[in-house]
């Protein structure tokens, strides 16, 4: 570089200065000198931009302690903010598959309601001896070998959608099974039922008045605390048989996961999918669900504001004692030649150090507090999120640069005659 | 008549409603003199100074330095203008802890704008510290890093140096050092304006000022100084 510089300089002295249309002036000489100019302008802001540089890096190692309780004011803030966003991330995909297991959020009914299989969920009454008791054909678990999703053969049933049913004895394993019933927990009390007893029941079809008869053996009673347990269940094939509607089904039970869009269009998919079927969302847990996920949401953002504030006012009071400490040198930085905006520029720098170490350690905390919380919370790991880093990152150095704002202002008020005075 | 390096006129400095620490000043001193103020201590020669060189501005008056009148100039200027006019001395050579003493004086270039590792180093040769360019402050005597402070104060080539008791801190040995310095400074062409209460000191130079309250209360040259007080010594 310097020769270069010195090339530069040496060259000026054999131009004679001339106008653009002089015809002595030869301006490829001219254009080699500006272009050397420039690289000597390059060359001093470089070596400036060093020096610059090493007074940052010194001055902070110097006070590392300092730098430390600065850096774990925003770490601490960070970890918050990256647990929280990684969680919240997670959390949405994972709590729905919680919400889940309290049944289907989809109800698919024909459109003209004609045929009266009972079905869970609907409630017929209290039950008492030799009254009408809804009887429920249903799958409890079945697996349908053509549809394979992810490697896996699918399987659904109720034993997958309303997994918080209570079944004492056993459930119906075979869906061919015709011997087999589960009665409601209130049928079983009121007809003073044990397992293994066995129930008769009688069916009139409604329309040619036929009555059929059946002797099923109790293999398990359910309790579920709602309209259920006053119901009699078997499998579907069965239930089928016994109502002479083979084939036939009243309602259909869905229960749809989908993070980003709301059930309704899920229900509407279903409807443009099966014609003459009406897809029902059960509102109350879409709205249970939708509000628990947004106070969630604004709770966790609450958490990461205030903890993001102590972490700035962390910064702030440790930023203002190093300003406070340093006055004398900031005086003297001053005495000796530097503007404001020099010393501004060396404690902004410090700042957008300690906020981006901070932050990246931040980030890496709060992945570890996330894969906790999710741990006992949802009793699974949770996936990291690349895109939080950056973030995280982000947000740290807008905190700090932010705590750090008054302090240097009251650095840049520091006035230079303080290094002479000599307290 | 010789240029006047720095030029005050009537110029009052009030720290709070009751501290006068100047009190209507009016001084000329002219290029590449060398001048000593004396006075007792609150006498305002430290305030004094820090007017000079634009550290500190006054109540009422005008300073020119420099053929400049910084009188009425902002923080900003004021150390734009003061980097390349003036070079400060200190009592306590007040270096960064941090920086070695090369970057010490690296440091008032990167200020200036233009840092020059080599012109450092030939700063801090020309003081007698060649051999200690990377010893931190801490590692240094006083005499030591009053001489950094001296070549920080002399890099960016300023004609005016104002030291505020230069030698107040050090014993008779690096003093004379420093002073030594300050001689081969004066015989380059700088003006030199030193606050001292060391009379050896002062009658080294050109022009001593004496400050009491304020106000000046004595503008004499050495020679005669020294006359009255040899005098004085005959008296029975
Ligand atoms: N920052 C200040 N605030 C208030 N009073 C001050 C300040 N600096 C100096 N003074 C007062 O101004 C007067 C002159 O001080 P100074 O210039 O430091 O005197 P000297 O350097 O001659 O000892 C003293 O009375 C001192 O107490
Ligand atoms: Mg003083």
């Amino acid at each position: 570089m310097a020769t270069s510089v010195e090339e530069a300089l040496s060259f000026t002295k054999n131009i004679k200065l001339c106008l653009e249309n002089d015809a002595r002036c030869e301006p490829t000489n001219v254009n080699i000198l500006i272009k050397l100019v420039k690289l000597y302008n390059y060359d001093k802001s470089l070596r400036a931009g060093k020096m610059f540089l090493r007074i940052v890096s010194k001055s902070l190692s110097k006070r590392r302690s300092r730098v430390a309780i600065a850096m774990v004011a925003v770490l601490m803030g960070a970890a918050m903010a990256s647990g929280l966003l990684t969680v919240s991330s997670g959390m949405q995909d994972k709590l729905g598959k919680e919400f889940r297991k309290f049944g289907s959020n989809i109800l698919v009914v024909p459109k003209s309601d004609r045929i009266e299989v009972g079905f869970p969920g609907i409630s017929f009454g209290s039950v008492t001896e030799g009254q009408d008791v809804v009887l429920a054909g249903t799958y409890f678990d079945k697996t349908f070998p053509d549809l394979v999703t992810n490697g896996e053969v699918w399987r659904t049933g109720i034993r997958k959608i309303a997994p918080y049913w209570n079944v004492e004895g056993s459930w119906i394993e075979d869906n061919n099974d015709d011997q087999s019933a589960i009665a409601g927990i209130s049928v079983a009390e009121k007809l003073n039922l044990r397992l293994g007893d066995y129930i008769a029941l009688s069916y009139q079809n409604p329309e040619n008045k036929n009555v059929s008869s059946e002797r099923l053996k109790v293999v398990g009673t359910l309790n579920t605390g709602g309209s259920e347990d006053s119901q009699i269940f078997v499998a579907l094939p069965n239930a089928q048989k016994i109502s002479g509607r083979l084939g036939m089904v009243h309602s259909v039970q869905v229960s749809a996961l989908c993070v980003e869009c709301p059930a309704e269009l899920i229900g509407a998919e279903i409807e443009k999918k099966l014609p003459y079927t009406q897809a029902k969302t059960v509102k109350q847990l879409v709205r249970a669900e939708t509000l628990i996920m947004d106070q969630l949401g604004q709770m966790m953002l609450l958490i990461t504001i205030v903890a993001l504030a102590a972490s700035g006012i962390g910064v702030m009071t440790t930023t203002m004692t190093t300003v406070m400490e340093r006055r004398k040198e900031i005086g003297l930085m001053k005495s000796i030649g530097a503007e404001n905006l020099k010393i501004a520029s060396i404690f902004l720098t410090e700042s957008v150090i300690i906020g981006f170490g901070g932050g990246v350690l931040g980030y890496f905390l709060g992945n570890i507090l996330a894969q906790y919380m999710a741990e006992s919370v949802f009793h699974a790991p949770i996936s990291l999120v690349l895109y939080i880093l950056p973030v995280t990152v982000g947000v740290s150095l807008a905190v700090t640069v932010l705590a750090s704002l008054l302090p240097v202002r009251r650095a840049t008020r520091i006035e230079p005659a303080i290094v002479l005075r000599g307290e | 008549m010789t240029k006047s390096a720095i030029l005050l006129e009537s110029v009052t400095k009030y720290y709070d409603l009751y501290t006068r620490a100047l009190n209507s000043v009016s001084l000329a001193i002219s290029e590449g003199d060398w001048v000593s103020i004396i006075g007792p201590s609150g006498s305002g020669k430290t305030t004094l100074l820090n007017i000079m060189s634009g550290l500190d501005t006054a109540s009422s008056g005008t300073i020119r330095v420099n053929e400049t009148d910084i009188t009425g100039l902002g923080q900003n200027m004021l150390t734009r203008f003061r980097r390349e006019n003036i070079g400060l001395i200190f009592q306590q050579y007040h270096l960064i802890p941090y920086l070695t003493a090369l970057e010490n004086v690296m440091v008032a270039q990167y200020f200036q704008g233009t840092v020059d590792k080599e012109a450092a180093r030939v700063g801090l040769e020309n003081v007698g510290l060649g051999h200690r360019i990377e010893h931190r402050p801490s590692q240094l005597s006083g005499g030591e890093q009053q001489r950094v402070c001296i070549a920080r104060a002399l890099i960016n080539k300023p004609n005016i140096l104002l030291a505020d008791e230069p030698t107040g801190n050090l014993d008779l040995k690096n003093g004379e050092i420093v002073m030594e310095i300050i001689r081969k400074l004066v015989n380059e062409g700088h003006t030199v304006v030193i606050v001292t209460h060391n009379m050896d000191i002062a009658k080294q130079s050109r022009r001593i000022i004496e400050m009491v309250d304020g106000k000046i209360s004595a503008d004499s040259t050495p020679i005669l100084t020294a006359s009255v007080s040899a005098r004085m010594e005959h008296r029975p």
